[in-house]
């Protein structure tokens, strides 16, 4: 098993690990680091619920070989919550809404949505649906789902 | 749920909740936990954070791996099996074959008649015949593929109209005919006889796979007292554990079964994990060492249970102003190769028996005959999937009573509104409906927001080009509150603590649809303290008494009665204890809010947790316990006539679409879906089932299929077993009904199941009304919606 050196930033703290070189990001992330907030549904990059930000872009954990974060910024679930335990305004908005049921997809969506709110700070409702198109729900019928990114866009205007 | 309107009947109207935009930014101090309120879910901080654990998130360090060596055939002889060069593997601990099982080699929710290991003959394809244990996952797999195994293929069978004949090869020893039951009420001959119209249809069903998102995972720890530990997501512990312990040869109190939350379960976690569960503790006991089994997303597929397919032939006899005389069904259910959940469990439980109990509807109709035949077949096995036999007759009697619409001039609704139950209706069974009958109810209010009058103007092609068509359909239904076996009790234990805190130790389990929330709401509004005074103990054999299984829509109703049971012996206590603190009558005082209090003089009052530290002190009882069943079930099993269930939940909903009658796709555009829930404890919660189980009957409807071919599933990974996503569901507006159940917590009767029962029928109604082409075989994906517009002689005209 060949091995190298990953330098990567990682919900904002600077690392480097020495791992086989095939090992996929979400292995990385759920046994190296215990971040099992990214979940693992299907391993072929269809469920969603492996879902990381690579630079602020949503991609598929699962599918990503670690070494493409070479010298890149992931955030996953874990990321989102301030030092001092605060929420991000799409965490807070997910609960309101009752958007998560069995929670499986829960990370997977929010992060999603968060890569849809930085870029776009007032979604129509088709550009939601469309953000969120990648990752799979089986509980929700998404309709809470898409409320709460709704409410969490409202929300950060109004801090704004 | 803020808007709240109330007829001259009580029926209860609630409309969908604005969210304030303070609540986001302040979680409020104290929820009060009133029932009827949208309290946020206990385990919601734990879900958005991604800090809850499933089973597959637990440390993997000091497990040994599980994997199963599975049949490549559905039907055969195992000749012989050489595990030799497996054992030798470096990193191998254990391979076992079926002589290594030291009890019973079978399991089974309700007959145990799958083997854990098979040793003489295989039944379908993921059937196991060894089972391997290795340090690493990577070895264990390794190793399936040194094991060489000669089989005898034997002759199989996959419809179970062929496995019905005298000359099929028997799966089992005893015959292919698993089940059968039959319903008799009144006289057909006479009701056809009497009938203007006749109409016979036939309906097809494919089995469906619950595709919950989180794969299977079960973990086996032997203990240092001899017992041993299961945990995993799983929806029935009492049930996992009534199996490892005849497959281990041991008492039921030497295994524990621990449940972890679920990342769904839809009824599939109620087999797979019993499945997954003997299989690990039999790893362990052989090797002495945890051992974790888990499943990848294609082996769930091949292994784990599906809804059951089915095809129904139905006779329906009417009279021309739409009353209809006459009823006459069959149904063949297909098994797969294994029992599990499927045959009868007297009186009124089983997949086929439940589908005969609703066959005719929810309709009266004083004749009726349902002939229901369940059979083995050489397919993966059937178990309980959201509804459990009811969505499959739905869709059967649901276009069956639009296409006698059709053929008596009348419309889709006015048929409905002179058939379907009211209070004091007869079932097909006999049952009469004396109580919490809402089902007309849910029919005005979904006809009148989904605007059933205006839209039916509206229909036809909705561009020049002519090839965009709108329609529109309903769907009815109805649907059992418990699962109507003799045995469906259900206990709770209340401990409350001497600062006022208390335990709640309970059975059921948590796979989203919310229980975690709902039954500790149930137990504060009981007592009288907050939300956040209860901690729900999680679902562990060891600790919490028996409940049964998270199935059959009866959590809210049969736990909330044994909850609200065991809170009331405590809060005996707290008002006797109160009582001789404040000089005041225990028939005056109320406890709410933290308070105990006298009604008649509030100002006299002391602190919950006062009176608990006083009455602890005083050595008053604090420990309740709970237990309720349901009113007796019944069914006579000569003329299926009886009372199975004792509450039925009811609902209409109306779905508008618009068809390419050029390639067969549908969009749909509308959507809206009424209930009668009794009491909506936790409203949103409520919501969230109604939007999840429509989106479910969607994927029924259009796009859902375990492709077959002689005995191979063909579509084993998400990529091809299509379930709906963001750009498929519509706005589905949830309305809900509140008429009350005598017999409910607050007046609560079970929501899990019902959504997404009538879903799909209203869906392929729609489609009918947009083209004119009916899908009478199950999924209307373009393919077959094409094809139906053809056979209905081209699109439309005009």
């Amino acid at each position: 098993m060949s091995m190298a050196k990953l330098s990567f930033k990682l919900n904002g703290k600077s690392l480097t690990v020495t791992i086989p070189v095939e090992t996929l990001l979400v292995d990385l992330l759920r046994e190296e680091f215990g971040l099992t907030g990214t979940k693992v549904g299907c391993r072929e990059g269809e469920c969603g619920v492996c879902t990381v930000l690579l630079d602020g872009t949503p991609v598929n954990s699962c599918l990503l070989p670690a070494f493409k974060v070479q010298g890149k910024e992931v955030v996953t679930i874990e990321g989102l919550e301030k030092d001092d335990g605060a929420l991000d305004v799409l965490q807070q908005a997910f609960m309101a809404e009752g958007a998560a049921q069995c929670g499986f997809c829960t990370p997977g969506m929010i992060l999603n949505a968060k890569a849809l709110l930085d870029r776009n700070s007032n979604p129509t409702e088709d550009e939601i649906r469309h953000a969120l198109s990648g990752v799979l729900c089986r509980c929700t019928g998404y309709r809470k789902i898409i409320e709460a990114v709704k409410t969490a866009a409202r929300v950060k205007q109004d801090q704004n | 749920m803020l808007d709240k309107t109330e007829d001259k009947r009580g029926v209860r109207v609630l409309t969908r909740e604005k969210i304030k935009l303070d609540h986001l930014i302040k979680t409020p101090e104290t929820s009060k936990a009133l029932a009827g309120t949208s309290v946020i879910r206990t385990d919601d901080p734990l879900k958005v954070t991604g800090k809850l654990m499933y089973g597959a998130d637990y440390p993997k360090e000091g497990f040994l791996h599980g994997k199963i060596l599975r049949s490549p055939y559905p039907h055969a002889l195992i000749k012989s099996i050489n595990v030799e060069k497996a054992r030798a593997l470096p990193g191998v601990v254990v391979v076992l074959t079926a002589q290594d099982v030291p009890g019973r080699n079978g399991f089974g929710a309700i007959l145990p008649d799958q083997p854990v290991i098979c040793g003489d003959k295989v039944r379908y394809v993921g059937d196991g015949v060894a089972l391997v244990a290795a340090e690493a996952e990577s070895i264990a797999n390794e190793a399936l593929r040194l094991i060489d195994v000669e089989y005898e293929p034997l002759p199989a069978v996959f419809d179970p109209r062929d496995a019905m004949k005298e000359d099929a090869p028997k799966i089992h020893e005893k015959g292919n005919i698993l089940s059968y039951d039959k319903l008799r009420k009144g006289d057909v001959e006479k009701g056809f006889a009497e009938a203007e119209v006749i109409l016979e249809r036939t309906y097809q069903v494919p089995f469906l796979e619950h595709a919950y998102l989180e794969p299977d995972v079960a973990m086996a720890v032997p203990q240092d007292d001899g017992t041993m530990l299961v945990e995993g997501p799983m929806q029935a512990p009492f049930t996992v554990r009534r199996n490892v312990a005849p497959v281990l040869g041991i008492p039921i109190n030497q295994v524990r079964a621990r449940q972890i939350h679920m990342g769904g379960g839809f009824g599939g976690k109620e087999d797979s994990p019993i499945d997954l569960c003997c299989r690990a503790a039999l790893l362990a006991y052989h090797t002495g060492r945890p051992v974790r089994m888990a499943l990848e997303r294609e082996e769930v597929t091949l292994q784990t249970c599906k809804r059951h397919p089915m095809i129904m032939h139905i006779k329906i006899g009417a009279k021309k102003d739409g009353t209809i005389e006459a009823f006459q069904g069959v149904i063949y259910d297909e098994q797969g190769a294994y029992a599990g959940l499927g045959p009868k469990i007297p009186p009124a439980g089983g997949s086929h028996v439940h589908s005969m109990v609703m066959m005719a509807g929810p309709y009266e109709i004083p004749n009726v005959t349902v002939d229901a035949y369940l059979c083995y077949t050489n397919h993966p096995y059937g178990g309980a999937m959201r509804g459990f036999g009811a969505p499959q007759v739905h869709i059967a009697h649901e276009q069956l009573m639009d296409e006698l619409a059709a053929e008596l001039g009348m419309s889709p609704l006015e048929i409905r509104r002179k058939n379907a139950f009211i209070e004091g209706s007869t079932t097909a069974t006999g049952q009469v409906l004396d109580q919490s009958v809402g089902l007309r109810d849910t029919l005005e209010a979904c006809a009148k927001t989904f605007d059933w009058d205006g839209k039916t103007q509206r229909t036809g092609y909705v561009d020049k080009e002519k090839t965009k068509r709108r329609g529109v359909g309903i769907g009815m239904g109805w649907y059992r509150t418990s699962i109507g076996t003799g045995g469906d009790g259900c206990g709770a234990n209340v401990y409350v603590h001497e600062d006022g805190s208390v335990l709640l130790y309970s059975g059921i389990t948590e796979m989203g649809q919310g229980a975690f929330t709902v039954l500790p709401q149930i137990c504060a509004e009981e007592l009288g303290v907050h939300m956040e005074d209860v901690r729900l103990v999680r679902p562990d054999t060891d600790v919490v008494p028996e409940s049964g299984p998270t199935v059959g829509s009866r959590s809210t109703t049969l736990m909330g009665n044994a909850i609200i049971l065991a809170a009331r012996q405590v809060k005996e206590s707290i008002l006797e204890t109160a009582s001789e603190m404040l000089q005041v009558p225990v028939e005056r005082l109320e406890s709410r809010d933290r308070l105990v209090y006298d009604r008649e003089n509030p100002k006299t009052c002391a602190e919950f947790r006062t009176v608990a530290a006083r009455a602890m002190a005083t050595g008053r009882r604090l420990i309740g316990q709970g237990w309720w069943a349901p009113p007796k079930a019944t069914l006579d099993p000569e003329t299926g006539q009886g009372s199975p269930y004792f509450v039925y939940t009811y609902s209409t909903h109306m779905a508008e679409v618009i068809v390419d009658v050029e390639t067969g796709e549908v969009e749909i555009t509308d959507y809206v879906a009424a209930f009668d829930v009794g009491k909506a404890i936790n409203p949103k919660a409520v919501e969230g089932q109604i939007e999840g189980g429509v989106a479910m009957g969607l994927g029924y409807a259009l796009m859902e299929e375990i492709v077959m071919d002689q005995g191979f599933i063909q579509n084993l990974s998400l990529q091809n077993y299509l379930i709906p996503t963001t750009l498929d569901v519509p706005d589905i507006k949830p309305i809900i009904l509140e008429v009350q159940n005598k017999y409910g917590p607050f007046g609560a009767k079970g929501i899990g199941e019902m959504p997404n029962i009538p879903a799909t029928p209203a869906i392929i109604n729609a489609i009918a009304d947009a083209c004119g082409g009916r899908v009478r075989s199950l999924p209307a994906d373009p393919e077959r919606v094409f094809r139906a517009i053809r056979e209905a002689g081209g699109p439309p005209k005009e």
